[in-house]
């Protein structure tokens, strides 16, 4: 086959070493439910971290995703409790929901550029978040939407019940895995060809024949779908759910992510979100000086590794190179 | 039917006016200069014709169809494309990445192509990048195909801005400035480039400042003075008008 840089080539190793460590990782830490916990909370930012990746890729980032992750947790979460319907229907539902209220969003936000689309993108999210606020009959208000039970799978011969936490760990898995899958396909095909174009040159890639506002619209899109689907998941397994869980503060960790893990490559988001959440549960046991360490590691890996962690391989590689030289 | 056509074309921005009720028409298969002093509304023309900024009042049509008022993209889909004056590129793709981007409206893109990567989506891909290929080699960069735009030098930028618009398989060609910023080697290089696209079929306009490459490549002359036409013909013609003379120079009565 013609090997070009037009599809990139996967790192299949890495990514299958990875997936593999993910699925061994709950027997390496002998079922300890604190780590299985940190374990699916990973999944969760990875997915966010991603999804937001993917808007980054049209050249902008927005603090609206978190908002995004709150409707599809919201939507599968009063599907639950208002309409009894279990969380395989809420999943899709949210998800659906989700991808309305983007693409619906979209259209005035993606007329917006550079800075202006970060002010806009922030007042969406704040605007989601104090709208769970303020109907509070419906949304529940400040307090929340409580009791969403985790589904139960049955497969007739087999029954699995998500309130297993071991369990969990693997859905999330499943799903994390199947967003990084879907971002990274779009990313390296003529899909996220055309959307870096629009990232690189807005009017030459206009000249060429792309039609960019609907390609943002349909960008923005699917990554909120995606979040949607991930925020869904977050619902269930936290079975309680408030507007405070999706405010700007976690857009703004996602975007963290981001910056500490790369900002070219899918690896990027996925290393930034896998370390800096290892991080951030590190640091729980220092209490309150926690956000004051976790900025300490953020500056730190600003200053000490510019380009992100998926910097890493190249830098090791020009390392061996170097010393092959002398 | 003419290739294009300007109506009555005028472009205003807030009080100043750009192009004051231009009338003009290229005709297929030709080369033809655009030149005037800066100021004149050349690039606007180009603007216009592009669609890149709306018209104020009048007509453009491209081959009988009316394109003022359409979306950039769309008169791109026409077969009108343009080039930048300033270097316009995908910086930090490689030089055939470029390209092939620049091939989009003939790769048959579908979002479930990308995601499954189905056999036609694959195919698609690989006759993008055998275009790319062939158009890269046409204008002479084919040696320079990995390395990343950026990087490259400025002659060689403006040659793969060229190349870009080719990959979207115009009929016509709006050049701003091809040469602008290069040296006489260059510059000999871009016009014969601009030969070989018009022997392709492709109908070219070009805005240019060196006199020796408009008269040298271009078929005919219009020449606009603040927003107006003042000359049109062949090279010799132009050449000898007087009104052109002027706007150049400056009227006798100042000088003397």
């Amino acid at each position: 086959m013609d090997k070009t840089d037009i599809i990139a080539s996967p790192n299949r190793l890495v990514w299958a070493g990875l997936l593999l460590l993910a699925l061994a990782a709950p027997f390496l830490v002998g079922f300890d439910l604190y780590l299985i916990h940190v374990g699916i909370t990973i999944s969760f930012n990875v997915a966010l971290a991603t999804s937001l990746w993917m808007i980054w890729s049209l050249g902008v980032i927005s603090f609206a995703h978190a908002g995004f992750m709150g409707i599809g947790a919201y939507a599968s979460a009063l599907v639950l409790t208002k309409l009894g319907l279990s969380m395989w229907y809420g999943l899709w539902i949210g998800a659906v929901i989700s991808a309305l209220f983007a693409m619906l969003i979209a259209v005035p936000l993606m007329r917006t550029r550079a800075v202006y689309f970060f002010m806009a993108s922030w007042a969406v999210g704040e605007v989601i978040k104090r709208n769970f606020a303020y109907f509070k009959d419906f949304f529940g208000g400040w307090d929340g939407v409580f009791d969403i039970k985790p589904p139960v799978l049955d497969l007739g011969f087999l029954q699995i019940d998500f309130a297993d936490r071991l369990a969990y760990y693997y859905l999330a898995l499943f799903f994390v895995a199947l967003t990084v899958w879907i971002i990274y396909r779009m990313n390296a095909s003529r899909t996220g060809m055309i959307w870096w174009a629009i990232h690189e040159n807005e009017l030459l890639a206009q000249h060429t024949g792309i039609n960019v506002f609907r390609q943002k619209v349909v960008c923005f899109t699917i990554a909120c779908t995606l979040v949607g689907v991930t925020g869904a998941l977050y619902a269930h397994y936290q079975t309680y759910i408030s507007p405070k869980s999706f405010d700007i503060w976690k857009s703004e960790f996602a975007l963290v992510h981001l910056i500490v893990g790369g900002l070219t490559t899918v690896g990027g988001p996925v290393a930034g979100a896998i370390s800096l959440t290892m991080v951030d549960e590190a640091l729980r046991a220092t209490g309150y000086f926690r956000t004051i360490f976790f900025g300490v590691v953020l500056i730190a890996s600003v200053l000490l590794l510019p380009g992100g962690l998926e910097t890493i391989p190249a830098r090791i590689r020009r390392l061996f190179n170097r010393k092959s030289k002398e | 039917m003419h290739e294009l056509e300007a109506r009555g074309l005028q472009m205003k921005f807030g009080g100043v006016t750009a192009i004051a009720g231009l009338d003009l028409t290229v005709e297929e298969g030709e080369i033809r200069g655009l030149i005037g002093p800066n100021g004149a509304g050349k690039t606007t023309f180009f603007n216009a014709c592009s669609g890149r900024y709306p018209v104020t009042a009048g007509e453009i049509r491209y081959r009988g169809q009316k394109i003022s008022g359409m979306k950039p993209h769309q008169i791109a889909a026409e077969g009108l494309v343009r080039t930048f004056q300033h270097v316009t590129l995908f910086k930090q793709f490689s030089v055939l990445k470029n390209v092939v981007a620049g091939n989009y409206l003939h790769a048959r893109h579908s979002y479930w192509g990308s995601l499954l990567r189905t056999r036609k989506t694959r195919e698609a891909e690989a006759g993008s990048v055998a275009r790319a290929r062939e158009i890269l080699d046409f204008v002479g960069l084919g040696a320079l195909m990995d390395q990343q735009a950026a990087t490259l030098a400025h002659g060689h930028q403006k040659m793969l801005g060229i190349a870009i618009a080719l990959a979207a398989e115009p009929k016509m060609l709006l050049l701003d400035e091809p040469c602008a910023g290069m040296n006489s080697d260059e510059s000999r290089e871009m016009i014969h480039l601009v030969r070989r696209i018009r022997e392709t079929g492709i109908t070219i306009m070009l805005i240019e400042h060196d006199m020796k490459v408009v008269m040298g490549l271009c078929d005919r002359i219009t020449v606009l003075n603040f927003g107006n036409e003042i000359a049109d013909g062949t090279p010799e013609a132009v050449r000898a008008n007087a009104q052109v003379r002027e706007a150049y120079l400056g009227s006798q009565a100042h000088v003397a």
